[in-house]
Protein backbone atom coordinates (compact mmCIF):
# COMPACT_ATOMS: atom_id res chain seq x y z
CA UNK A 1 0.00 0.00 0.00
CA UNK A 2 1.79 3.33 -1.31
CA UNK A 3 0.69 6.17 1.52
CA UNK A 4 -0.96 9.70 0.19
CA UNK A 5 1.91 11.78 -0.47
CA UNK A 6 1.41 15.87 0.96
CA UNK A 7 4.79 16.57 -1.22
CA UNK A 8 6.81 15.32 -4.25
CA UNK A 9 9.13 16.78 -6.14
CA UNK A 10 11.03 15.09 -9.37
CA UNK A 11 14.34 15.77 -10.57
CA UNK A 12 13.72 19.91 -9.40
CA UNK A 13 16.08 21.88 -10.25
CA UNK A 14 16.65 25.74 -9.68
CA UNK A 15 19.39 28.10 -11.06
CA UNK A 16 20.52 31.45 -9.98
CA UNK A 17 22.40 32.80 -12.70
CA UNK A 18 25.28 30.24 -12.91
CA UNK A 19 24.66 29.16 -9.56
CA UNK A 20 23.03 25.61 -9.03
CA UNK A 21 20.81 26.12 -5.78
CA UNK A 22 18.77 23.05 -6.73
CA UNK A 23 20.63 20.06 -8.85
CA UNK A 24 18.02 17.47 -9.64
CA UNK A 25 15.57 16.71 -5.99
CA UNK A 26 13.70 14.40 -5.54
CA UNK A 27 12.09 13.72 -2.56
CA UNK A 28 8.46 12.43 -1.38
CA UNK A 29 6.71 13.23 2.25
CA UNK A 30 4.03 11.09 2.87
CA UNK A 31 1.29 12.60 4.26
CA UNK A 32 0.80 12.93 8.35
CA UNK A 33 4.64 12.42 9.09
CA UNK A 34 6.90 15.01 10.17
CA UNK A 35 9.71 15.10 7.36
CA UNK A 36 12.94 17.09 8.54
CA UNK A 37 15.24 18.06 5.80
CA UNK A 38 19.14 18.59 6.87
CA UNK A 39 21.88 20.16 5.33
CA UNK A 40 24.65 23.07 5.86
CA UNK A 41 23.89 26.26 4.92
CA UNK A 42 23.82 27.07 0.95
CA UNK A 43 22.71 23.51 0.65
CA UNK A 44 19.70 24.15 -1.02
CA UNK A 45 16.56 24.18 1.72
CA UNK A 46 15.62 27.38 1.65
CA UNK A 47 15.35 27.37 -2.04
CA UNK A 48 13.47 24.34 -1.75
CA UNK A 49 10.85 25.58 0.30
CA UNK A 50 10.20 28.37 -1.60
CA UNK A 51 9.67 26.90 -4.78
CA UNK A 52 7.09 24.82 -2.69
CA UNK A 53 5.73 28.32 -1.96
CA UNK A 54 5.52 29.51 -5.29
CA UNK A 55 7.66 32.17 -4.48
CA UNK A 56 10.37 31.72 -6.83
CA UNK A 57 9.53 29.28 -9.95
CA UNK A 58 12.05 26.01 -10.58
CA UNK A 59 14.31 25.90 -13.44
CA UNK A 60 13.43 22.19 -14.53
CA UNK A 61 11.50 19.55 -12.80
CA UNK A 62 8.61 19.44 -11.00
CA UNK A 63 6.63 19.90 -8.16
CA UNK A 64 3.45 18.67 -6.67
CA UNK A 65 2.24 19.95 -3.19
CA UNK A 66 -0.97 18.54 -2.01
CA UNK A 67 -1.74 16.88 -4.92
CA UNK A 68 -1.29 20.35 -6.66
CA UNK A 69 1.30 21.85 -8.60
CA UNK A 70 2.77 25.02 -6.64
CA UNK A 71 2.92 27.23 -9.68
CA UNK A 72 -0.84 26.59 -10.85
CA UNK A 73 -2.15 25.95 -7.09
CA UNK A 74 -3.15 29.59 -6.53
CA UNK A 75 -4.36 30.76 -3.46
CA UNK A 76 -6.58 27.62 -3.03
CA UNK A 77 -3.27 25.74 -2.56
CA UNK A 78 -1.72 27.91 -0.10
CA UNK A 79 -4.45 28.38 2.25
CA UNK A 80 -3.98 24.59 3.13
CA UNK A 81 -0.44 25.79 3.93
CA UNK A 82 1.49 27.41 6.94
CA UNK A 83 4.78 28.57 6.13
CA UNK A 84 7.68 30.02 8.36
CA UNK A 85 10.15 31.98 6.06
CA UNK A 86 13.89 30.89 7.13
CA UNK A 87 14.84 34.54 7.34
CA UNK A 88 11.48 36.17 9.02
CA UNK A 89 12.12 39.99 9.05
CA UNK A 90 9.31 41.51 10.55
CA UNK A 91 9.36 45.20 11.03
CA UNK A 92 6.84 48.39 11.72
CA UNK A 93 4.80 49.70 14.24
CA UNK A 94 1.68 46.90 13.77
CA UNK A 95 1.42 45.26 17.32
CA UNK A 96 1.63 41.51 16.85
CA UNK A 97 -2.11 40.87 17.13
CA UNK A 98 -3.09 43.43 14.26
CA UNK A 99 0.13 41.67 12.21
CA UNK A 100 -2.03 37.87 12.97
CA UNK A 101 -5.00 39.38 12.27
CA UNK A 102 -3.96 40.44 8.88
CA UNK A 103 -2.30 37.42 8.01
CA UNK A 104 -5.81 35.19 9.36
CA UNK A 105 -7.40 37.73 6.62
CA UNK A 106 -5.17 36.44 3.78
CA UNK A 107 -5.32 32.40 4.89
CA UNK A 108 -7.65 29.70 5.41
CA UNK A 109 -10.12 29.64 8.56
CA UNK A 110 -8.88 30.57 12.37
CA UNK A 111 -10.35 29.33 14.79
CA UNK A 112 -11.24 31.95 17.48
CA UNK A 113 -8.74 32.35 20.17
CA UNK A 114 -6.22 30.65 18.17
CA UNK A 115 -3.81 33.60 18.31
CA UNK A 116 -3.87 33.81 22.24
CA UNK A 117 -3.69 29.88 22.54
CA UNK A 118 -0.81 29.55 20.84
CA UNK A 119 0.94 32.74 21.77
CA UNK A 120 0.49 31.74 25.63
CA UNK A 121 1.69 28.63 25.01
CA UNK A 122 5.36 30.27 23.03
CA UNK A 123 5.37 32.90 25.70
CA UNK A 124 4.53 36.02 23.21
CA UNK A 125 3.35 38.66 24.23
CA UNK A 126 0.98 40.12 21.30
CA UNK A 127 0.21 43.22 22.07
CA UNK A 128 4.19 44.69 21.57
CA UNK A 129 4.56 45.93 18.22
CA UNK A 130 6.27 43.87 16.09
CA UNK A 131 8.99 46.47 15.85
CA UNK A 132 10.38 46.17 18.95
CA UNK A 133 10.41 42.30 19.54
CA UNK A 134 13.66 40.52 19.72
CA UNK A 135 14.73 37.68 17.34
CA UNK A 136 13.36 35.26 19.34
CA UNK A 137 10.13 36.65 19.88
CA UNK A 138 9.24 37.81 16.21
CA UNK A 139 10.46 34.01 15.51
CA UNK A 140 7.66 32.96 18.09
CA UNK A 141 5.11 35.19 15.80
CA UNK A 142 6.38 33.88 12.94
CA UNK A 143 5.13 30.22 14.08
CA UNK A 144 2.22 31.22 15.26
CA UNK A 145 1.45 32.60 11.99
CA UNK A 146 2.31 29.26 10.44
CA UNK A 147 0.18 27.13 13.05
CA UNK A 148 -2.81 29.79 13.08
CA UNK A 149 -5.43 28.20 10.34
CA UNK A 150 -4.26 24.69 11.31
CA UNK A 151 -2.80 24.32 7.65
CA UNK A 152 -3.09 20.35 6.61
CA UNK A 153 0.90 20.68 5.79
CA UNK A 154 3.30 23.25 7.73
CA UNK A 155 6.48 24.40 5.96
CA UNK A 156 8.93 25.60 8.47
CA UNK A 157 12.28 26.57 7.86
CA UNK A 158 14.53 26.49 10.47
CA UNK A 159 11.85 26.72 12.99
CA UNK A 160 13.80 26.68 16.41
CA UNK A 161 16.37 29.40 15.28
CA UNK A 162 16.52 32.23 17.93
CA UNK A 163 13.96 29.99 20.10
CA UNK A 164 15.69 29.11 23.82
CA UNK A 165 15.53 25.96 24.96
CA UNK A 166 12.26 25.93 26.85
CA UNK A 167 10.54 27.04 23.78
CA UNK A 168 12.60 25.07 21.78
CA UNK A 169 10.15 22.24 23.98
CA UNK A 170 7.13 23.57 23.13
CA UNK A 171 7.49 23.76 19.56
CA UNK A 172 8.14 20.09 19.92
CA UNK A 173 5.42 19.58 21.60
CA UNK A 174 3.29 21.29 18.93
CA UNK A 175 5.16 19.53 16.24
CA UNK A 176 4.02 16.00 18.16
CA UNK A 177 -0.09 17.99 18.37
CA UNK A 178 -0.12 18.60 14.60
CA UNK A 179 1.30 15.21 13.55
CA UNK A 180 -1.29 13.43 15.96
CA UNK A 181 -4.16 15.58 13.99
CA UNK A 182 -2.50 14.43 10.75
CA UNK A 183 -0.76 17.90 9.72
CA UNK A 184 2.24 17.77 7.50
CA UNK A 185 5.09 19.00 8.74
CA UNK A 186 8.26 19.63 6.54
CA UNK A 187 10.77 21.07 8.53
CA UNK A 188 14.67 22.49 7.43
CA UNK A 189 17.47 23.24 9.94
CA UNK A 190 21.26 22.34 10.32
CA UNK A 191 20.98 21.89 13.98
CA UNK A 192 20.28 17.80 13.77
CA UNK A 193 19.19 17.47 17.62
CA UNK A 194 16.20 19.65 16.68
CA UNK A 195 15.35 17.01 14.31
CA UNK A 196 16.63 13.70 15.77
CA UNK A 197 13.80 14.20 18.58
CA UNK A 198 10.85 15.97 16.12
CA UNK A 199 11.31 13.95 12.92
CA UNK A 200 10.54 10.29 11.83
CA UNK A 201 12.13 10.79 8.10
CA UNK A 202 15.17 13.08 7.48
CA UNK A 203 16.79 13.88 4.00
CA UNK A 204 20.00 15.23 3.94
CA UNK A 205 20.58 17.92 1.16
CA UNK A 206 24.05 19.06 0.12
CA UNK A 207 24.46 21.46 -2.91
CA UNK A 208 21.40 21.19 -3.84
CA UNK A 209 21.30 17.54 -3.96
CA UNK A 210 19.14 14.77 -1.89
CA UNK A 211 22.46 12.66 -1.13
CA UNK A 212 19.95 10.37 1.69
CA UNK A 213 17.00 9.76 2.91
CA UNK A 214 16.69 8.16 6.03
CA UNK A 215 13.95 7.65 9.31
CA UNK A 216 15.34 8.85 12.01
CA UNK A 217 15.28 5.20 13.61
CA UNK A 218 17.84 3.58 10.87
CA UNK A 219 19.95 7.02 11.80
CA UNK A 220 20.21 6.34 15.20
CA UNK A 221 21.30 2.70 13.81
CA UNK A 222 24.28 3.86 12.39
CA UNK A 223 24.51 6.29 15.57
CA UNK A 224 27.90 7.01 16.79
CA UNK A 225 27.99 7.12 21.09
CA UNK A 226 30.45 8.06 23.47
CA UNK A 227 30.82 5.56 26.09
CA UNK A 228 33.41 5.96 29.47
CA UNK A 229 33.24 2.94 31.87
CA UNK A 230 35.06 3.11 35.47
CA UNK A 231 36.12 -0.69 35.58
CA UNK A 232 37.51 -2.84 39.08
CA UNK A 233 40.02 -5.04 39.25
CA UNK A 234 41.46 -5.45 35.92
CA UNK A 235 44.86 -4.75 34.10
CA UNK A 236 44.71 -2.53 31.15
CA UNK A 237 46.04 -5.03 28.68
CA UNK A 238 43.47 -7.57 30.37
CA UNK A 239 40.35 -4.57 29.59
CA UNK A 240 42.09 -3.64 26.28
CA UNK A 241 42.03 -7.79 25.12
CA UNK A 242 38.31 -7.60 25.90
CA UNK A 243 36.94 -4.68 24.61
CA UNK A 244 38.95 -4.58 21.43
CA UNK A 245 36.55 -7.33 20.70
CA UNK A 246 33.49 -5.32 21.11
CA UNK A 247 32.16 -4.63 17.34
CA UNK A 248 32.05 -0.70 16.29
CA UNK A 249 34.20 -0.14 18.80
CA UNK A 250 36.92 2.77 18.30
CA UNK A 251 38.80 5.47 19.32
CA UNK A 252 39.58 3.15 22.53
CA UNK A 253 41.67 5.06 25.41
CA UNK A 254 42.78 3.60 28.61
CA UNK A 255 43.88 5.72 31.61
CA UNK A 256 44.73 4.36 35.29
CA UNK A 257 42.54 7.08 37.07
CA UNK A 258 40.80 7.32 39.45
CA UNK A 259 43.47 4.66 41.31
CA UNK A 260 42.54 2.12 41.46
CA UNK A 261 40.25 2.09 38.69
CA UNK A 262 40.89 1.91 35.50
CA UNK A 263 38.75 4.33 33.09
CA UNK A 264 37.58 3.25 29.66
CA UNK A 265 36.59 5.49 26.85
CA UNK A 266 35.33 4.57 23.74
CA UNK A 267 32.76 4.94 20.95
CA UNK A 268 30.38 2.43 19.17
CA UNK A 269 28.87 2.88 16.12
CA UNK A 270 25.87 0.93 15.82
CA UNK A 271 24.09 -1.08 18.35
CA UNK A 272 24.96 -0.98 21.74
CA UNK A 273 24.46 -4.37 22.97
CA UNK A 274 27.67 -5.97 22.25
CA UNK A 275 29.01 -3.00 24.12
CA UNK A 276 26.49 -3.98 27.66
CA UNK A 277 27.38 -8.08 26.99
CA UNK A 278 31.15 -7.16 27.03
CA UNK A 279 31.29 -5.00 29.84
CA UNK A 280 29.34 -7.09 31.82
CA UNK A 281 32.05 -9.19 32.69
CA UNK A 282 33.92 -6.79 34.60
CA UNK A 283 33.27 -5.18 37.56
CA UNK A 284 31.64 -1.72 36.32
CA UNK A 285 31.89 0.81 39.17
CA UNK A 286 30.92 3.60 37.04
CA UNK A 287 29.30 4.00 33.62
CA UNK A 288 28.07 6.85 31.22
CA UNK A 289 26.61 6.11 27.64
CA UNK A 290 25.65 9.38 26.29
CA UNK A 291 23.17 10.21 23.42
CA UNK A 292 23.48 9.09 20.18
CA UNK A 293 24.78 11.95 18.53
CA UNK A 294 23.00 11.85 15.39
CA UNK A 295 25.56 15.35 13.92
CA UNK A 296 28.18 12.83 14.01
CA UNK A 297 26.65 10.01 11.86
CA UNK A 298 25.29 12.69 9.16
CA UNK A 299 28.26 14.59 9.49
CA UNK A 300 29.66 11.35 8.26
CA UNK A 301 27.23 11.38 5.46
CA UNK A 302 27.95 14.24 4.27
CA UNK A 303 31.66 13.28 3.75
CA UNK A 304 30.91 9.96 1.91
CA UNK A 305 28.73 12.29 -0.30
CA UNK A 306 31.51 14.62 -0.88
CA UNK A 307 33.99 11.68 -1.91
CA UNK A 308 31.39 9.41 -3.50
CA UNK B 1 -11.57 37.56 9.95
CA UNK B 2 -13.09 38.08 6.34
CA UNK B 3 -12.91 41.21 5.74
CA UNK B 4 -13.25 42.68 2.60
CA UNK B 5 -9.67 44.57 1.00
CA UNK B 6 -7.20 42.76 3.84
CA UNK B 7 -4.23 44.14 2.18
CA UNK B 8 -5.72 47.44 1.27
CA UNK B 9 -6.64 48.08 4.68
CA UNK B 10 -2.89 46.77 6.10
CA UNK B 11 -1.58 49.36 3.31
CA UNK B 12 -3.45 51.95 4.61
CA UNK B 13 -3.41 51.80 8.17
CA UNK B 14 0.76 51.23 7.79
CA UNK B 15 0.83 54.79 6.20
CA UNK B 16 -2.16 57.55 7.75
CA UNK B 17 0.69 58.68 9.36
CA UNK B 18 3.00 59.38 6.25
CA UNK B 19 -0.64 60.78 4.79
CA UNK B 20 -1.28 63.21 7.72
CA UNK B 21 2.45 64.63 6.87
CA UNK B 22 1.95 65.09 3.26
CA UNK B 23 -1.25 66.40 3.68
CA UNK B 24 -0.18 69.25 6.50
CA UNK B 25 3.17 69.97 4.18
CA UNK B 26 0.40 70.66 1.67
CA UNK B 27 -1.99 72.88 3.45
CA UNK B 28 1.35 74.72 4.44
CA UNK B 29 2.41 75.52 1.22
CA UNK B 30 -0.72 76.62 0.13
CA UNK B 31 -1.48 78.92 3.13
CA UNK B 32 1.96 80.50 2.41
CA UNK B 33 1.50 80.72 -1.05
CA UNK B 34 -1.64 81.87 -1.61
CA UNK B 35 -2.70 84.70 0.67
CA UNK B 36 0.26 86.32 -0.75
CA UNK B 37 -1.82 86.92 -3.89
CA UNK B 38 -3.53 90.19 -3.34
CA UNK B 39 -0.55 91.82 -2.07
CA UNK B 40 2.22 90.91 -4.96
CA UNK B 41 -0.68 89.94 -8.08
CA UNK B 42 -2.19 92.51 -10.88
CA UNK B 43 -0.44 93.74 -13.47
CA UNK B 44 1.28 97.04 -11.53
CA UNK B 45 1.89 95.16 -8.93
CA UNK B 46 5.80 95.06 -6.73
CA UNK B 47 5.79 90.80 -7.96
CA UNK B 48 4.99 91.70 -11.52
CA UNK B 49 7.57 94.70 -11.75
CA UNK B 50 9.68 91.86 -9.90
CA UNK B 51 9.34 89.79 -12.71
CA UNK B 52 9.77 91.89 -15.64
CA UNK B 53 13.41 92.34 -14.34
CA UNK B 54 13.95 88.35 -14.54
CA UNK B 55 15.61 86.90 -17.50
CA UNK B 56 12.46 86.07 -19.81
CA UNK B 57 14.03 82.46 -20.14
CA UNK B 58 13.65 81.97 -16.25
CA UNK B 59 10.32 83.41 -16.51
CA UNK B 60 9.30 80.71 -18.98
CA UNK B 61 11.26 77.58 -17.70
CA UNK B 62 9.29 78.37 -13.96
CA UNK B 63 5.72 78.80 -16.12
CA UNK B 64 5.49 82.35 -14.08
CA UNK B 65 5.00 84.21 -17.46
CA UNK B 66 1.00 84.42 -16.16
CA UNK B 67 2.03 84.97 -12.75
CA UNK B 68 0.17 88.39 -12.37
CA UNK B 69 -3.26 86.34 -12.78
CA UNK B 70 -4.77 84.32 -9.53
CA UNK B 71 -4.95 81.28 -11.82
CA UNK B 72 -1.79 81.74 -13.24
CA UNK B 73 -0.09 82.59 -9.91
CA UNK B 74 -1.84 79.12 -8.00
CA UNK B 75 -0.20 77.34 -11.17
CA UNK B 76 2.84 78.75 -10.87
CA UNK B 77 3.39 78.52 -7.63
CA UNK B 78 1.76 75.48 -5.75
CA UNK B 79 0.05 73.27 -8.55
CA UNK B 80 3.20 73.63 -11.12
CA UNK B 81 5.72 74.15 -8.28
CA UNK B 82 5.92 73.20 -4.91
CA UNK B 83 2.34 70.99 -5.11
CA UNK B 84 4.49 69.58 -7.85
CA UNK B 85 7.19 68.61 -5.66
CA UNK B 86 5.40 67.52 -2.86
CA UNK B 87 3.16 64.81 -4.44
CA UNK B 88 5.91 63.61 -6.91
CA UNK B 89 7.66 62.93 -3.86
CA UNK B 90 5.14 60.96 -1.76
CA UNK B 91 3.58 59.23 -4.96
CA UNK B 92 7.04 58.27 -4.90
CA UNK B 93 7.72 57.28 -1.76
CA UNK B 94 4.86 55.30 -1.87
CA UNK B 95 5.09 53.47 -5.13
CA UNK B 96 8.34 52.17 -4.44
CA UNK B 97 7.51 50.81 -0.71
CA UNK B 98 4.55 49.12 -1.98
CA UNK B 99 6.53 46.38 -3.60
CA UNK B 100 9.99 46.58 -3.79
CA UNK B 101 10.19 48.40 -0.32
CA UNK B 102 8.55 45.70 0.80
CA UNK B 103 10.26 42.55 -0.82
CA UNK B 104 13.40 43.98 0.67
CA UNK B 105 12.50 44.64 3.75
CA UNK B 106 11.60 40.59 3.66
CA UNK B 107 7.19 41.65 4.18
CA UNK B 108 6.70 40.52 0.53
CA UNK B 109 7.87 36.75 0.49
CA UNK B 110 5.34 35.69 3.19
CA UNK B 111 2.52 37.73 2.36
CA UNK B 112 2.95 36.17 -0.71
CA UNK B 113 2.93 33.08 0.59
CA UNK B 114 -0.43 33.25 2.15
CA UNK B 115 -3.47 32.66 -0.29
CA UNK B 116 -3.72 35.41 -2.23
CA UNK B 117 -2.50 35.94 -5.57
CA UNK B 118 -0.32 38.25 -6.94
CA UNK B 119 -2.35 40.10 -9.13
CA UNK B 120 -4.43 40.93 -6.14
CA UNK B 121 -1.71 42.02 -4.09
CA UNK B 122 -0.34 44.80 -6.63
CA UNK B 123 -4.03 45.88 -7.57
CA UNK B 124 -4.86 46.02 -3.60
CA UNK B 125 -1.24 48.11 -2.98
CA UNK B 126 -1.88 50.03 -6.18
CA UNK B 127 -5.44 51.27 -5.24
CA UNK B 128 -4.12 51.83 -1.84
CA UNK B 129 -1.30 54.48 -3.32
CA UNK B 130 -4.17 55.98 -5.38
CA UNK B 131 -6.33 56.62 -2.65
CA UNK B 132 -3.80 58.44 -0.65
CA UNK B 133 -2.54 60.65 -3.53
CA UNK B 134 -6.64 61.13 -4.31
CA UNK B 135 -6.83 62.36 -0.90
CA UNK B 136 -3.89 65.11 -1.23
CA UNK B 137 -5.35 66.13 -4.66
CA UNK B 138 -9.08 66.66 -3.17
CA UNK B 139 -7.41 68.51 -0.04
CA UNK B 140 -5.24 70.73 -2.36
CA UNK B 141 -8.61 71.61 -4.25
CA UNK B 142 -11.14 71.66 -1.00
CA UNK B 143 -8.30 74.87 0.23
CA UNK B 144 -7.70 76.15 -3.44
CA UNK B 145 -11.54 76.62 -3.29
CA UNK B 146 -11.48 77.85 0.43
CA UNK B 147 -8.73 80.38 -0.24
CA UNK B 148 -10.14 81.33 -3.20
CA UNK B 149 -12.56 84.39 -1.83
CA UNK B 150 -10.16 85.74 1.08
CA UNK B 151 -6.91 85.62 -1.68
CA UNK B 152 -8.92 87.39 -4.46
CA UNK B 153 -7.75 84.57 -6.73
CA UNK B 154 -10.87 84.82 -8.94
CA UNK B 155 -11.52 81.16 -9.76
CA UNK B 156 -13.98 78.88 -11.09
CA UNK B 157 -14.61 75.50 -9.73
CA UNK B 158 -14.24 73.87 -13.06
CA UNK B 159 -11.07 75.03 -13.03
CA UNK B 160 -10.34 73.48 -9.53
CA UNK B 161 -11.79 70.48 -10.48
CA UNK B 162 -9.76 70.10 -13.58
CA UNK B 163 -6.36 71.06 -12.37
CA UNK B 164 -7.37 68.66 -9.42
CA UNK B 165 -7.61 65.86 -11.93
CA UNK B 166 -4.16 67.08 -13.87
CA UNK B 167 -2.62 67.26 -10.55
CA UNK B 168 -3.48 63.49 -9.49
CA UNK B 169 -2.82 62.77 -13.00
CA UNK B 170 1.12 63.43 -12.51
CA UNK B 171 1.17 62.00 -9.03
CA UNK B 172 -0.03 58.94 -10.22
CA UNK B 173 2.26 58.57 -13.47
CA UNK B 174 5.31 58.89 -10.46
CA UNK B 175 3.10 56.34 -8.69
CA UNK B 176 2.71 53.49 -11.26
CA UNK B 177 6.18 54.46 -12.46
CA UNK B 178 8.02 53.46 -9.20
CA UNK B 179 5.46 50.57 -8.74
CA UNK B 180 5.79 49.26 -12.22
CA UNK B 181 10.16 49.59 -12.00
CA UNK B 182 9.66 47.77 -8.42
CA UNK B 183 7.47 44.95 -9.73
CA UNK B 184 9.96 44.38 -12.31
CA UNK B 185 13.13 44.59 -10.66
CA UNK B 186 12.31 44.31 -6.92
CA UNK B 187 14.63 47.03 -6.35
CA UNK B 188 13.58 50.59 -4.26
CA UNK B 189 16.62 52.61 -5.06
CA UNK B 190 15.20 52.01 -8.56
CA UNK B 191 11.74 52.22 -8.31
CA UNK B 192 12.37 55.64 -6.69
CA UNK B 193 15.00 56.50 -8.98
CA UNK B 194 12.46 55.87 -11.92
CA UNK B 195 9.15 57.57 -9.95
CA UNK B 196 10.84 60.73 -9.29
CA UNK B 197 13.00 60.59 -12.71
CA UNK B 198 10.24 61.24 -14.83
CA UNK B 199 8.37 63.99 -13.05
CA UNK B 200 12.17 65.34 -13.25
CA UNK B 201 12.11 64.40 -17.33
CA UNK B 202 8.85 65.93 -17.45
CA UNK B 203 9.60 68.99 -15.86
CA UNK B 204 12.45 69.56 -17.33
CA UNK B 205 10.91 68.86 -21.19
CA UNK B 206 8.56 71.38 -20.19
CA UNK B 207 10.78 73.85 -19.27
CA UNK B 208 12.71 73.60 -22.54
CA UNK B 209 9.57 73.50 -24.49
CA UNK B 210 8.81 76.79 -23.09
CA UNK B 211 11.84 78.89 -24.07
CA UNK B 212 10.49 79.17 -28.05
CA UNK B 213 8.35 78.01 -30.40
CA UNK B 214 10.45 75.69 -32.36
CA UNK B 215 10.68 73.83 -29.19
CA UNK B 216 7.29 73.98 -28.15
CA UNK B 217 6.99 70.29 -29.51
CA UNK B 218 8.60 68.71 -26.79
CA UNK B 219 6.05 69.74 -24.13
CA UNK B 220 3.78 67.28 -26.03
CA UNK B 221 6.14 64.48 -24.92
CA UNK B 222 6.12 65.95 -21.08
CA UNK B 223 3.75 64.48 -18.71
CA UNK B 224 3.99 67.89 -16.68
CA UNK B 225 3.36 69.58 -20.23
CA UNK B 226 0.09 66.92 -20.62
CA UNK B 227 -0.99 68.00 -17.24
CA UNK B 228 -0.55 71.90 -17.61
CA UNK B 229 0.61 73.13 -20.88
CA UNK B 230 -3.20 74.50 -21.25
CA UNK B 231 -3.29 75.90 -17.62
CA UNK B 232 -6.30 74.08 -16.91
CA UNK B 233 -7.18 76.35 -13.69
CA UNK B 234 -8.12 78.64 -16.29
CA UNK B 235 -9.09 76.88 -19.32
CA UNK B 236 -10.80 73.99 -17.90
CA UNK B 237 -9.90 70.24 -18.78
CA UNK B 238 -7.48 69.10 -21.67
CA UNK B 239 -9.00 66.40 -22.43
CA UNK B 240 -5.86 64.92 -24.50
CA UNK B 241 -3.79 66.01 -21.93
CA UNK B 242 -5.19 63.48 -18.99
CA UNK B 243 -6.26 61.01 -21.50
CA UNK B 244 -2.25 60.66 -22.13
CA UNK B 245 -1.19 60.97 -18.45
CA UNK B 246 -4.49 58.49 -17.28
CA UNK B 247 -3.73 56.02 -20.11
CA UNK B 248 0.46 55.83 -18.98
CA UNK B 249 -0.64 55.35 -15.43
CA UNK B 250 -3.20 52.30 -16.73
CA UNK B 251 -0.31 50.76 -19.08
CA UNK B 252 2.24 51.06 -16.01
CA UNK B 253 -0.31 49.09 -13.84
CA UNK B 254 -0.73 46.46 -16.19
CA UNK B 255 2.91 46.32 -16.79
CA UNK B 256 3.23 46.06 -12.92
CA UNK B 257 0.71 43.10 -12.38
CA UNK B 258 2.69 41.20 -15.46
CA UNK B 259 5.79 41.71 -13.97
CA UNK B 260 5.15 40.47 -9.87
CA UNK B 261 3.47 37.62 -11.74
CA UNK B 262 6.36 36.35 -13.44
CA UNK B 263 8.98 37.14 -11.51
CA UNK B 264 11.15 35.24 -8.51
CA UNK B 265 10.52 37.01 -5.41
CA UNK B 266 13.63 37.85 -3.11
CA UNK B 267 13.30 36.56 0.49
Amino acid sequence: MTLPLALETAALGKTFGRTRALDGVDLAVPAGTVFGVIGPNGAGKTTLMRVLLDVIRPSSGEARVLGSDPRTGGPALRRRIGYLPGELRLEGRITGRALLNYYAGISGEVRPGSADRLAERLGLDLDRRVGTLSKGNKQKLGLVQAFLHEPELLVLDEPTSGLDPIVQQEFLALLREARDRGQTVFLSSHVLSEIQQAATDVAVLRAGRVITVSTVDALRQTAIRHVRAELEGVTAEGARRVLTGIPGLSALELSATPSPRLTASFTITGPIDGCVKALAGFTVAELVVEEPDLEESVLRLYHDGETR
Amino acid sequence: MSAPFPLLRRSLGDSWRSLIGWSAGIAAALFLYLPLFPSLGGAGSQMAKLINTLPPQLIKALGYAQITTGGGYTESTFYGLIGFVLIVIAATAWGSAAIAGDEESGGLELTLAHAVSRTRVAVERGLSVLLRLAWLALLSGLLVGALNGPSALGLGLPGIVAVSAAYLGLGTLSATTALAVGASTGRRVYATGAGAGIAILGYVLNAIGNQQKSLEVLRAWSPYGWAYRHTPLVHGADWAGLALLYGTSAVLAVVTVIALRRRDIAG
